[in-house]
């Protein structure tokens, strides 16, 4: 039984559109095949008639609007059907538009064109940052955020410097002019008098350490001092 | 947008939450106040404004903000109290103090006390007890004599206050019939320019072993012979490394007729820019009889900023006291040496003086003096 060439490929052979190989096939077939060689002369026929009258097109029409009429209705048909198909479908087709963009594209898209999709986990970590920072400075006492600070600060550095080498173990007093305060395992117990300057402060190597206030109003003096054990 | 604002109401639950944790942390203070029993002092009111206690790690952080009103129920005039503030003993930044000298409180007068503290306690210390607890630790009155437990030796430390007061005032009201106010305002003057030009750079002291590994040397004091002090210190040694010294050691001789039981050295630092500091005093507790000589060592480390290299030490006598229950302190001459004038701190009573000079003036101050 004679396979006969489809349509499709005679009037692609008629528009010389076939591939190379495709062509020579169609060509060796209607040679021995009348019905189809028969068919073929009707494409060309139409193609000749069609080609015709393609020369009485309307004067002024413009190639360039009507490319771009065609081009922006066949956009509004795809966004027209994406609406109103099933979600798994969108889905998909986004996955696959997606697949088919080259990596530097799809990670462009992914932080402008991709804003849609992008936006719900942005908008829940920075919700978490902005209640975690919160939590924190509520919670966490500045000396203790200080002693992370250090910890990190030495990792950071490649952990050259230990936060013993700044804090040696046990309590450590220690007194500035600004106060006096114990310090242990990173936290800090720093004395103030309601926001009051210490006259003067001592240490006693036997672990205490001593700040010297002065009331301006009652000029009574009050010494704060506090122990290491 | 129903899934904005499930995400807007989640953030704001989580954000609601965290605040409410901070507020809820902060809890009402649980306290005790114990003058003891036959105190001569009596509580008439306490506040404790915004005091609280939140926890932090494995303790609780008990930040004490108390004003407490008190009255001199004995028959004596009180010169100094000394409260101590417990929320856990036995801990490390447990307890403290505070403490109230040059005071002048007739019998049935009332005086205040301003506790401003943070103190530690453990999760688990003694759950229903209070978190915080003040104790009297003592009142010293006009006579010296004393009232209190003296868990913390404040009867020492406020004897000695009380005696560089009454060394002050002394002072003091000589000037001011010698030389008059003019004189006395002299004095306030120069008293108020070196309390100001004082340099007190930090210094953090440890018990034991600090971390310093740099080489250590061993390094002689030199210490200041005060003559008319009854105790002379000699051949102390120190060790170094750049910015510490530690572990403190030198030979006391009693050349006084009476047997000393404590005394404290204060421990000057001089670094490589060539400016000398009061870093911090020695306590020692001893029994050194008459003409005796004894070692006094202190297994501590004191350790000053980067900037600081100790280039020498010094040290001097600033206390002493005998068995016998009596003191001696420096006098006004001996402080006058060029080399302590600046470096020793002023009395909390000079304290006292200078501030009301400049506050109230020199009639005020006068005025003050002659009191008593």
């Amino acid at each position: 039984m004679i396979k006969h060439t489809p349509d499709t490929d005679l009037a692609l052979y008629c528009a010389a559109d076939l591939p190379v190989w495709r062509r020579t096939r169609v060509w060796l077939h209607v040679r021995a095949c009348d019905a189809c060689r028969a068919r073929m002369q009707s494409f060309h026929a139409d193609r000749r008639q069609r080609l015709g009258g393609a020369e009485d097109l309307p004067e002024g029409l413009d190639w360039d609007r009507l490319s771009a009429e065609m081009t922006a209705n066949i956009h509004l048909g795809l966004a027209a059907g994406e609406c109103v198909a099933p979600r798994s479908r969108r889905a998909s087709r986004q996955a696959q538009r997606q697949a088919q963009l080259p990596a530097w594209k799809r990670a462009t898209e992914g932080l402008a064109g991709g804003w849609g999709i992008a936006w719900r986990p942005a908008a829940l970590v920075a919700g978490l940052v902005v209640v975690v920072s919160a939590a924190w400075w509520l919670n966490v006492p500045r000396a203790d955020t200080e002693a992370l600070s250090r910890v990190m600060h030495g990792i950071a550095h490649g952990g050259r410097r230990s936060v013993l080498a700044e804090d040696p173990p046990g309590p450590v007093i220690e007194a500035t002019s600004a106060g006096v305060e114990l310090r242990e395992n990173g936290g800090a117990l720093q004395v103030s008098q309601s926001g009051l300057h210490p006259l003067t402060v001592s240490v006693s190597v036997q672990g205490s350490a001593s700040a010297h206030y002065i009331d301006t109003d009652t000029g009574q003096v009050t010494i704060t001092s506090v122990y290491a054990q | 947008m129903r899934s904005k604002a499930k995400l807007g109401g989640f953030t704001a639950a989580l954000l609601a939450a965290s605040l409410g944790a901070g507020a809820l942390s902060a809890q009402t203070l649980s306290r005790k106040i114990d003058l003891g029993k036959d105190s001569p002092v009596t509580l008439v009111s306490d506040s404790w404004g915004d005091s609280n206690v939140t926890p932090r790690g494995g303790a609780y952080l008990v930040d004490v903000h108390a004003a407490l009103t008190l009255r001199n129920s004995g028959q004596r005039r009180i010169r100094s109290v000394t409260l101590a503030v417990y929320a856990q003993e036995v801990t490390p930044g447990g307890k403290g103090s505070v403490s109230v000298p040059s005071l002048d409180v007739a019998p049935g007068e009332t005086f205040s006390v301003r506790v401003d503290m943070p103190l530690l306690r453990p999760l688990g210390a003694a759950a229903g007890g209070p978190a915080v607890e003040v104790r009297l630790d003592g009142v010293l009155f006009d006579d010296l004599s004393f009232f209190g437990p003296d868990q913390l030796h404040s009867q020492r430390t406020m004897t000695l206050w009380e005696m560089e007061a009454r060394r002050d005032r002394k002072y003091f009201k000589q000037v001011l019939e010698t030389a008059g106010t003019g004189g006395l305002q002299k004095l306030m003057l120069d008293s108020l320019a070196r309390q100001a030009d004082r340099s007190q750079p930090g210094v953090q002291m440890v018990r034991g072993r600090s971390t310093n590994t740099e080489l250590e040397k061993e390094v002689q004091f030199a210490f200041l012979d005060v003559p008319e002090s009854p105790v002379e210190a000699s051949s102390g040694t120190s060790r170094i490394a750049g910015n510490e010294a530690r572990a403190p050691r030198f030979d006391v001789h009693n050349r006084s007729n009476r047997a000393v039981k404590y005394l404290e050295i204060g421990w000057i630092v001089k670094d490589q820019q060539g400016r000398e500091f009061l870093a911090a005093s020695m306590p020692a507790e001893l029994s050194l009889a008459p003409n005796q000589q004894g070692p006094v060592a202190q297994d501590a480390a004191l350790r000053f900023s980067e900037r600081i290299a100790i280039q020498s030490m010094a040290g001097f006598v600033s206390g002493v006291e005998f068995a016998d229950g009596t003191y001696w302190i420096p006098s006004r001459a001996a402080l006058d040496d060029p080399r302590l004038r600046d470096l020793v701190a002023p009395s909390p009573e000079e304290q006292r003086l200078t501030q009301l000079y400049r506050k109230k003036g020199l009639v005020a101050l006068a005025y003050e003096l002659k009191k008593f």
